[in-house]
């Protein structure tokens, strides 16, 4: 079970000056399902961070040479690699779907005179970039373009 | 200590922001290639394959293919340390905070400088 939570965690050093309730922490936590996608959603950093550092080897390898390249190239068959790769797919797509679920809601109501398109129109764009990067990528990368 | 993370947290949220929306759309298609393509034989590393060193250095070694390598390699080190301090504090961590915070945003700029290292030695 988690501790009490920190009213002071995330205060400024100076209180500002409009007045703010403390900080509660709902009763269900962290059991309700609810809660526990959000912890899952936390949790995937575990996975970006990882999963930066693994980009960081690859790049690295690139710029030490050819013999370098092959076997880091040789060693994304290894297993563990597959099971890591596997979930980051799955926790990417995860922390996307719950992103961009959430971006349309996170936006201005106005800024000056100028309104944000409709939420689902935001929601469709934002699903046709992340679509179309990625097609553009793997496009790429498997020798479809620049060849 | 807190003071500075507090000054810095604006700084913070822009690399977290953007990672969890630039490295997320970037890493899909990489996971694809090199985790699920490469293992499985569908893209080759080999002379003359879509993979093989020399038009993997020429894809790479270009201005925007050292700021695409760039960003994916920083910008998802961020959202992580930044999901995990927050995963911190919301299960009762607050006590340690300063010495998360600073672990892990440490380990995030230390990543962030070796993947600049990286991609300007192309």
């Amino acid at each position: 079970m988690a501790g009490a939570s920190h009213p002071g965690a995330m205060a400024p050093p100076i209180p500002g000056p409009t007045r703010t309730a403390p900080p509660r922490k709902p009763a269900s936590w962290p059991s309700h399902p609810r809660m526990r996608v959000y912890t899952l959603f936390g949790l995937t950093g575990i996975v970006y961070l990882v999963l930066g550092f693994l980009c960081l080897r690859i790049v690295w390898a690139l710029g030490q040479g050819e013999a370098a390249w092959d076997t880091t190239m040789a060693s994304m068959s290894n297993p563990f690699y597959i099971a890591f790769h596997w979930v980051s797919l799955l926790s990417v797509i995860f922390v996307g779907v719950r992103f961009f679920r959430l971006f349309p809601k996170a936006q201005p109501a106005r800024i000056g005179p100028l309104k944000p398109p409709p939420r689902s129109l935001i929601l469709v764009m934002l699903y046709c970039v992340w679509i179309g990067v990625t097609a553009l990528f793997v496009a790429i990368l498997m020798g479809g373009l620049f060849r | 200590m807190k003071h500075l993370l507090l000054r810095l947290e604006p700084l913070i949220w822009l690399m977290f922001g953007q990672g969890i929306l630039i490295g997320t759309i970037l890493l899909t298609g990489w996971l694809i290639v090199f985790g699920v393509a490469l293992p499985f034989g569908w893209v080759g590393f080999e002379d003359g394959q879509a993979l093989d060193y020399s038009r993997a250095y020429g894809l790479a070694s270009n201005f925007v293919g050292q700021a695409v390598l760039l960003a994916l390699i920083a910008l998802p080190l961020w959202k992580g340390a930044h999901h995990l301090r927050h995963l911190s504090l919301d299960h009762g961590g607050a006590d340690y905070d300063p010495v998360v915070a600073l672990s892990l945003y440490a380990i995030a700029a230390g990543g962030s400088i070796a993947a600049l290292l990286a991609v300007i030695r192309l």
